[in-house]
Formats: structure tokens, C-alpha cells, sequence
């Protein structure tokens, strides 16, 4: 019997392997391993981030199947989704939790590798790609965050696009090119759809392919402190069966964990969005805008000569340029140097975003 | 002999407890599979909407329409063609061809229902003249009341 | 003797009159050259009540009574002022009349807020052509034979205060030029009234024009400082109508005004300020006012409760009212102690007012009727209220029943509109408008259980997916374990 299956699988491979050179494949595949050390956990969290974003795909195709994203139906279609369609309830909590979960994700891969330094030569391009697939999450999720057209997200795109609009020079034309106009209107829901279902997958799965491919071409990064170990003292897990039965499992949890938070704690839809209503007492944007919103609040009206909302912008727009070309100005970590700026730099920008963000919460 | 019986029964054992766990895993991804894909295809079935039930609906005056000609009117949610035949009498049926639901229309220069589709054609009881249809058309009754053409659903 | 002296003080008294009168009139030059004149004023002076108080033609014209001398005693300078113009006239009797201290010189107990209240008053404005008020004092008054208010003969006099009212008030012709949509039959209705008729008799006791309206206050009927004004109303109709004294000489009962008081009418009316609500005019009518007969008190109560008045008309009901004398609405609802109705109304319990008249038994099909009614009456409350529950209980636990909330909407308008199809007393009529209600409230309990089972289903699931997920989980593990062992 057991003959038997292996010769049915075995002609199935042969006839693939001959056309495609399988054996190459699984060759290359058997090879692929992972440093195997104190700092392996953190490893999980690009490939949660990837589960994520399929999850996203899916669910984002199916709610697709029933939304409708004009200003007077995107409303009642989500009502539609999550009260008349079987399962409507589920797939749209999964949708909503799964896309926090993954810009959370996101976060924590791109410390993980921060400060395990992934980023160092011959890695540059993977954390630039990175970055811009970090970009695009965010982008996602403001987008996204609009589309069933309630209070909440139109109050939220309204002060959102407001702050875009504080960019000097470039900040009003690229106001009215988010917004389809000088109002948050359905023109911008139009926008934000294409944005959230053509546009930013395209982008995305591209800088999202080449990130994938310089990974399997390059392998795995190894941490800093391991890459210096001799090399019979380097321990590693092979990547298949090992550390992908191990990333299955784990991935098996975060869908159930997706199940749970659809059930127990679902994503509430509020009311429809009225133009005419005054904003609601304590607007505020998803957590992972929180904190550069928080920095707005605290801002003076004016700092030295200079408007209050542009040194903000500026000073985030300093420090994202410093964060995203890191592997540009470390130059001490491809010398085999430790570099402590670096280390606290990463501390400093982890305890600021944690702070404001704490802070966004708590206060009105 | 002794020492390989026992080698085997171990082993026999080992790999009966193996596959035991490969047909546990087997079958337990199965059934994760399925709990998965069972809400997906629930899903995408549509939804059942309530139907609002209309039992007649008026057109307008007798004198409304002119005779031999026809229209589309709205019955609750389908479309029901009524036509003013030549000698002023009214008549009404389902106004989805029974091929491939196209919408039909009356033709003046036929004197009969057609259907612009595939060149389907009803005479004026609603039966099959020519063309793809497999069905006839749903009658549907009209009463002139108070001056005022009703139609209503005729009993099944 | 005895009878010599009873007539001595009469006659002394009678004396002193004349003796007194003759002084007036000995002093009163103006007087007495205008009488020789036989000047028309004159001749009806001594009528006056002016005249008997002493009053000579000086105190209104001014100028010098006690001179014989023409120039001297129609002296500008002594005060004379002829006559008046019309359109200040009033200014002479005011006077006098609007000072309490001259008043009472002349031993007169009449108030002298007259003028007061007849500068706020409707006829205060000015006339057609500028001619001063509308009506003053001499209008209603007269001059020169003035007469005590209740003297009969005085123009003011109950009797005859209907005819003054109507010379300008029944004359289309005079009213067009002031407000062309006041009527001008008041005194014909009136007249047809029971007021009218005993006022006819010679009963100064029954209401007239001044009874309602006030006599120098008067206000147009739209003003809410208006006697007429229709939350006024009542305590002026009460003024006579809650006198007990007064009313037993008509054999008139006097609680009306408390019952109306207390009545929903009432409430809404006084309390509440709506004036949509009747007053006592609305349903006995204001000039012409008097009780609605048996037969017609459905049309005056239907006038505005349409609905109920056109289901009764058609119901068997009316019929056999009329027949036994009972009076439509009010057998069942009262008249003046309306209040508010309640489900209790209707049934086979002591409460109802059907049992008053139907009784248990199978020739009496009012009495099955009006059980089945309150039957399902109370069924569909009952119902509505449960629903209520499970779609609450569905809210409590999440989910979302918007539209079932929102259908139950329409119940409430069924059992309004049921208490209304009541009144044709025909189950058949009455069940196919409450049948709806029962209708939606089915579907609205469905959407609600089906809402909580739904909520259990989700949780099942989740948690046959987690065993399962567990359970793989569990199995992945061993065999992980499983295979780095072997390495």
C-alpha cells in the first residue's frame, strides 16, 4: 500500500520534474536553514506578517463580493455584510482585527531586524523594501479605515488629510489628490477604494515578491553577535521540515486567535457619516497613527518663527528619513564595530512611539 | 529469532504510533480545512432579502395606454409586460423570456411578444410561437376598475 | 293715628326729594333756558341719572350754571367747551367717572376703573373715518337720559343690551369696514338659544352679550385677555353655571366645570394649553348655545373625532341608541367628565362599559364580540412586549436587530388605530386592522430568537474550531518533537 502511494505521488512528481526542474528546487529548498539562537522568536514575525496579509487578501476579496463604495450604499452594504450575509460578521471582524494585527506585526519585524541589524550590507535593499511595504501597510489601513463610510473614519480621513495638507509646497495639491477634491466627500471614497483594492495591492505584492526573493537569495540573516561565532559553534534548524512545521503551528494560533477576536470582540460599525454633524469629542486615529497625532496636540501654535504643525512635520520627516536609511549612515556595523548610537536610537524611537501612543489613549 | 522479533515489534509499534499521528494530523488539518472554507462558501451565498409582497398593481386609466401597443411595468420586483390589444382588451404576462431571461417587448409589425435576444417569440396567450423558448409566459390578470387598469397575480 | 304717623316720614322724605330737586332745578340756568327753548336734550334730561344726582348741564358742557346771562354762562373762559367733538367726547365723562374721590362726593358706590379697561378694550381703537373710538361711552351709554345700570330702561340693561350690541354688531354693512370675517348673526342664534329665549321672557339673569364678553374690556376672541378666549372660557360659563343658587331656579345641575376640569378636555385644554382641545362653545356653541340633542352629539363629537363617528354611524350601535333615547358617545364615554380611555373600557369585565348593556348568553353577540376584542387586544400587547424582551435580550448580547426594533414601530400605530376600528363594533373590520400587528410582531420575535440562537451558533463554532485548531496544534508539536529527536 504504502508502494502504491509513493509510486502515485512519485509519477505526479516525475511528470512536474520533468518540465520544471522540481529537483533543483528541493534541493535549494533542503539546504535553506535558520540560525538557531536566543533571538529566534522574533524570526516568526515576518512570516505572521505575510500570513496576515493573505488573510487580508482573502477576507478583502469576499467583503468585495457584497461592498458597495458609493457615499449613499458603502454604509448600508457593511450593514448588509455583517447582518444579512452568512458569516458576514466574521469575515468583515477578521478583515477589521487582521489588519491591525498585521501593521502590529509589521512594527515588531521591522525592530526585530533593527536590532538585530538584518538591515547591514548585503541586506541594504531588503530593509528599503521593507520600508516602503511598511509605507504601504499604514497606507492600507488608512484607506481602508474609511470605506464603510461611519462617523468615526470620515471624522478621522477629515483631520488626517488635514495634516497632509500642512506639507509645505507639496501639502495642497496632494490634499486634493487624496480628498478627489477640497472636502472629504464620496469623491474621496472613490479614491480610497482604488487606493485600498487595485493600487496599494499592486505596489504592495511587488516590493513584497522582491523583498521574498532577496531573502531566499541571500538566506537568512544571521544577528551580529552570532554572524562573529565560529563557524562549527553556529547551531541552525532547517527550514523544512523544522522551522516551517514550527511557523505553521504558530500560524495555526493566529487565525484562531483572529476567530476569537471576531467573536468576542467585534468590530463595531457606529453610524453613518453626515457631512453637517460636528466631530465627535475625542477624534482620534487608528493606534498607529496615534502617536505622530498625540505629537500634533502637544505642538504650539508656533515655534520660533515657524508654524507649529511644520516643525512637527518636519522633525517626523527628519526622523523617518534617519530611520529608513539607516543601513546608509551605519557605517560602524559593516566594520564588525558594535554601535551604541544606533541601539539607543532604537530605544529612544520605540519608547517615543510607545509613550505617545499610551498617552493618546488616556487623555481626550 | 528472538532479538529481531522484539527489534520489529518496537519498531512495528513506532511506526503504527507514527502513522496513528499522521492520520490524526491528516485528518485534523481536513477538518480544520473545512471549518475554514464552510463560512467562505456560506458567504458567498447570497443572502435571502425579503421579498415584499404585492398582490396587484395599478397602471393607470383605460384610456392610458393606446391600443395594439405594449409595455414593461414594475410588478413588486419582476417585470410583467402589458399589452392594449387592437379591440381595447388588456392582457398582462411575466415579462422574462423563458430562455435566458432577457427582458421581452411587444412588436406592433408581428402582433406578437419578442424577445430581442435570440429572436424568441409568444403569441398573444403567452405560448411558445417560434425561436428558443422552452416555456410559455406567466399569465397574469388584469380587471379594469373605476376607470383604472389593475393587474394582479392569478392564482397557481 | 298709628297710620297718620307710619305715612309721616314717607311723606316728609318725599318732600325733602322734591324740595331738593326743585333746588336743581332752580339752580340750574342752562337748564332752564334750554327747556324753554324746548331743546330736545333737555326734555329727556330729567330721566338722567345725572340729572337726580344734581349734576347740571354745566358739569359735562362746562362754563357757568348759576348765570342767566347767555355770554356769561357760555363763557370759554368759565370752562365751556359746547359740544363736544365726537372723537374726544369721552374725555367729559371720564372726567369724573375715572375719579374715585369725585365719585364718591356724589354717594356713588360704581368703580372707576372704566376707563382704564376701556383703553386696552377692541372698541378703544380708532373708527372708521377718525372719528375717536369705535364705541365710547355715549355709544353704549347714550347722554341725556342716561339710567342706572339696573334700571330696565337703561340701553344697558340685560333686555335690552341685545339690540345695542346688534345695531352695529348684526349690521354687514358696519362690520365690513372694521373685520369682514366677524359674523353678524350673533343675535339670531342667540335668539334660538336657551339664553336668548329666557333673555326674550324679560330674565335679566340670563347670560347676554356682557355676561361672556365683559362690557368695557371687551377683547377680540383670538386675544388671550378675552372672556371669550377659549381658555377662559370655562370659568366665565361657570360664573353662572357652577351657582348653585342661581342654577336652581332652571333646574340646571352646577358640576359641569369640575367635571370638565378634571376631564382629558379640560386637562389639555387649561393645563396643557392646547388649543385644539374644546371648550364649552365648541360642542353647545357659543351664541346659540344649548345642549346637543341625543342624535346629534355622535356629529358634534365627530366633528372632530371623525373616524369614531363614521364606524359608529355605520355600527349597530347607532341604530339602537336612537331608538332607546341613549345619547351616542356620551353612554359610554360621558360628557362632561371625559376621560382618558383605557383598555379596561372594553371586554366582559365589571370594568367595561359593555357589560352595562350586554350580558352573557348566546343570543347577545355583543357580548362575544366585545371579549374578543379585548382579548386580542391584550394578546397583542402581551406579544409586543415579549418581542420587546428577546430583541433586547438579542442588543444585551450584540447582536444587531435594528429592523425588528424599527417594525415594532408600526404596532404601536396598530393598537391606536384598533381602539379607533372598536367603535364600528365589527370583529370582522376590527381583526383585519389588528391581524397586521400580530403580523409583524411574529416576524419581529422570529428575527430576535433567531438573532440569540445566532449568537450561540457563533460561539459553538468558535469553539469546534479551536478544539480542532488544538488539536493540530497538539499533533504538530509531537511531531516536531518527533522529528528533532531522530536528528
Amino acid at each position: 500500500m504504502e508502494s502504491e502511494k509513493k509510486s502515485k505521488h512519485g509519477k505526479i512528481f516525475k511528470w512536474l520534474d520533468e518540465r520544471y526542474n522540481l529537483t533543483g528546487l528541493i534541493e535549494f529548498a533542503k539546504k535553506k536553514s535558520v540560525p538557531k539562537f536566543r533571538e529566534t522568536i522574533w524570526y516568526y514575525f515576518g512570516g505572521i506578517a505575510l500570513l496576515l496579509f493573505v488573510v487580508q487578501v482573502i477576507s478583502g476579496i469576499l467583503l468585495l463580493m457584497y461592498y458597495k463604495g458609493t457615499e449613499d450604499l458603502a454604509f448600508e452594504s457593511v450593514h448588509f455584510i455583517t447582518t444579512k450575509v452568512s458569516f458576514g460578521w466574521l469575515i468583515r471582524s477578521v478583515h477589521s482585527w487582521s489588519a491591525n494585527l498585521m501593521v502590529l506585526s509589521v512594527f515588531i519585524h521591522m525592530f526585530s531586524v533593527y536590532f538585530l541589524k538584518g538591515f547591514r550590507k548585503p541586506r541594504e535593499l531588503t530593509w528599503y523594501t521593507g520600508i516602503g511595504l511598511l509605507a504601504i501597510s499604514m497606507a492600507f489601513g488608512f484607506s481602508g479605515y474609511l470605506l464603510p463610510w461611519n462617523e468615526l473614519a470620515f471624522f478621522a480621513t477629515k483631520v488626517g488629510t488635514d495634516i497632509v495638507g500642512e506639507v509645505p509646497l507639496v501639502g495642497e495639491p496632494l490634499l486634493k489628490l487624496l480628498r478627489g477634491g477640497e472636502d472629504v466627500t464620496g469623491a474621496t471614497l472613490s479614491r480610497f477604494f482604488g487606493f485600498h483594492v487595485a493600487i496599494f495591492p499592486g505596489i504592495f505584492i511587488i516590493l513584497l515578491t522582491l523583498h521574498l526573493l532577496m531573502i531566499q537569495r541571500q538566506g537568512i540573516a544571521e544577528p551580529e553577535d552570532y554572524a562573529k561565532l565560529p563557524p562549527n559553534e553556529k547551531k541552525t534548524i532547517p527550514f523544512f521540515p523544522n522551522f516551517a512545521l514550527r511557523e505553521l503551528l504558530i500560524w495555526l494560533i493566529v487565525i484562531n486567535i483572529l476567530a476569537i477576536l471576531a467573536v468576542f470582540f467585534p468590530w463595531e460599525l457606529g453610524t453613518k457619516a453626515d457631512a453637517f454633524a460636528s466631530a465627535p469629542v475625542g477624534i482620534k486615529p487608528e493606534w498607529y497613527f496615534l502617536f505622530m497625532f498625540q505629537v500634533f496636540k502637544f505642538l504650539p501654535g508656533e515655534i520660533l518663527f515657524l508654524p507649529g504643525e511644520f516643525v512637527g512635520l518636519l522633525l517626523f520627516g527628519i526622523g523617518g528619513l534617519l530611520w529608513a536609511f539607516v543601513p546608509f549612515w551605519d557605517r560602524r556595523t559593516p566594520e564588525g564595530k558594535r554601535n551604541k548610537i544606533l541601539t539607543y536610537f532604537g530605544i529612544f524611537v520605540i519608547i517615543f512611539i510607545l509613550v505617545f501612543t499610551i498617552l493618546g489613549f488616556i487623555m481626550e | 529469532m528472538k532479538g529481531n522479533n522484539s527489534d520489529t515489534s518496537i519498531h512495528n509499534t513506532k511506526s503504527k504510533r507514527r502513522d496513528f499521528l499522521n492520520i490524526v494530523l491528516s485528518g485534523g488539518f481536513i477538518a480544520w480545512l473545512g471549518a475554514l472554507l464552510y463560512p467562505v462558501f456560506k458567504y458567498l451565498e447570497p443572502p435571502v432579502v425579503e421579498e415584499v409582497k404585492v398582490s396587484n398593481v395599478k397602471i393607470g386609466a383605460v384610456e392610458d395606454m393606446e391600443k395594439d401597443s405594449g409595455k414593461i411595468i414594475r410588478f413588486g420586483n419582476k417585470p410583467v409586460i402589458v399589452i392594449r390589444k387592437q379591440n381595447g382588451e388588456y392582457i398582462a404576462f411575466g415579462g422574462v423570456c423563458t430562455h435566458l431571461d432577457c427582458i421581452v417587448q411587444y412588436r406592433k409589425d408581428y402582433g406578437q411578444i419578442y424577445c430581442a435576444c435570440h429572436n424568441g417569440r409568444y403569441d398573444l396567450n403567452g405560448r411558445v410561437a417560434s425561436g428558443p423558448p422552452p416555456a410559455p409566459l406567466t399569465k397574469y390578470g388584469v380587471t379594469i376598475k373605476n376607470d383604472e387598469v389593475i393587474v394582479f397575480q392569478e392564482a397557481s | 293715628m298709628k297710620k297718620k304717623i307710619k305715612y309721616f316720614p314717607a311723606s316728609a322724605l318725599l318732600l325733602i326729594f322734591i324740595c331738593g330737586m326743585v333746588r336743581a332745578q332752580s339752580n340750574d340756568e342752562c337748564y332752564k333756558c334750554h327747556l324753554d327753548l324746548g331743546d330736545a336734550p333737555s326734555k329727556i334730561y330729567k330721566t338722567d341719572i345725572h340729572f337726580i344726582k344734581g349734576i347740571s348741564c354745566a358739569g359735562c358742557h362746562g362754563g357757568d350754571f348759576g348765570s342767566d346771562d347767555m355770554d356769561e354762562a357760555m363763557n370759554k373762559e368759565k370752562g365751556y367747551i359746547g359740544v363736544p367733538a365726537r372723537n374726544n367726547r369721552y374725555q367729559v365723562c371720564v372726567n369724573c367717572h375715572n375719579d374715585e374721590n369725585k365719585m364718591k362726593r356724589y354717594g356713588s358706590s360704581l368703580a372707576s376703573d372704566q376707563y382704564e379697561k376701556f383703553k386696552m378694550s377692541v372698541h378703544y381703537k380708532p373708527s372708521y373715518n377718525n372719528q375717536g373710538p369705535i364705541a365710547d361711552c355715549i355709544t353704549c351709554h347714550s347722554v341725556h337720559d342716561i339710567k342706572r345700570t339696573n334700571d330696565p330702561l337703561s340701553k344697558v340693561y340685560p333686555t335690552q343690551i341685545i339690540s345695542l350690541c346688534g345695531s352695529c354688531h348684526s349690521s354687514a354693512e358696519f362690520m365690513q369696514r372694521y373685520n369682514p370675517a366677524l359674523p353678524v348673526d350673533q343675535v339670531q342664534k342667540y335668539r334660538t338659544s336657551v339664553h336668548g329665549k329666557l333673555n326674550a321672557k324679560g330674565d335679566p339673569n340670563a347670560a347676554e352679550c356682557v355676561s361672556c364678553h365683559g362690557s368695557h374690556e371687551i377683547q377680540p376672541v383670538k386675544d388671550s385677555r378675552s372672556l371669550v378666549y377659549a381658555t377662559n372660557i370655562p370659568s366665565v360659563c361657570a360664573n353662572c353655571h357652577s351657582d348653585t343658587k342661581l342654577m336652581s331656579k332652571y333646574k340646571i345641575p352646577t358640576d359641569q366645570y369640575d367635571k370638565f376640569v378634571s376631564s382629558v378636555h379640560g386637562v389639555a385644554l387649561l393645563e396643557k394649553g392646547d388649543l385644539s382641545a374644546p371648550s364649552c362653545n365648541d360642542c353647545h356653541g357659543n351664541h346659540g348655545a344649548i345642549p346637543p340633542g341625543f342624535e346629534s352629539i355622535s356629529k358634534v363629537c365627530g366633528s372632530c373625532h371623525v373616524l369614531n363617528m363614521e364606524l359608529f354611524e355605520q355600527s349597530p350601535h347607532k341604530i339602537a341608541f336612537d331608538k332607546n333615547n341613549h345619547p351616542e358617545c356620551e353612554s359610554c364615554h360621558g360628557n362632561h367628565n371625559i376621560i382618558h380611555s383605557t383598555d379596561e373600557m372594553i371586554g366582559t369585565q365589571e370594568s367595561s362599559v359593555c357589560v352595562n348593556c350586554h350580558k352573557v348568553g348566546d343570543d347577545d353577540k355583543g357580548y362575544m364580540v366585545a371579549g374578543e376584542m379585548k382579548r386580542l387586544i391584550d394578546s397583542l400587547r402581551i406579544q409586543d412586549d415579549e418581542t420587546k424582551k428577546i430583541l433586547d435580550q438579542a442588543v444585551q448580547k450584540g447582536m444587531d436587530v435594528s429592523d425588528a426594533t424599527f417594525s415594532l414601530q408600526d404596532v404601536r400605530q396598530v393598537l391606536i388605530q384598533s381602539r379607533t376600528t372598536i367603535h364600528s363594533f365589527d370583529l370582522d373590520m376590527f381583526k383585519e386592522n389588528i391581524d397586521d400587528g400580530f403580523n409583524i410582531v411574529s416576524k419581529a420575535k422570529v428575527t430576535g430568537e433567531e438573532a440569540i440562537d445566532e449568537f450561540y451558533f457563533r460561539r459553538i463554532g468558535l469553539g469546534i474550531s479551536t478544539i480542532i485548531v488544538t488539536l493540530l496544534v497538539i499533533g504538530l508539536y509531537i511531531k516536531l518533537r518527533k522529528i528533532e529527536k531522530k536528528a
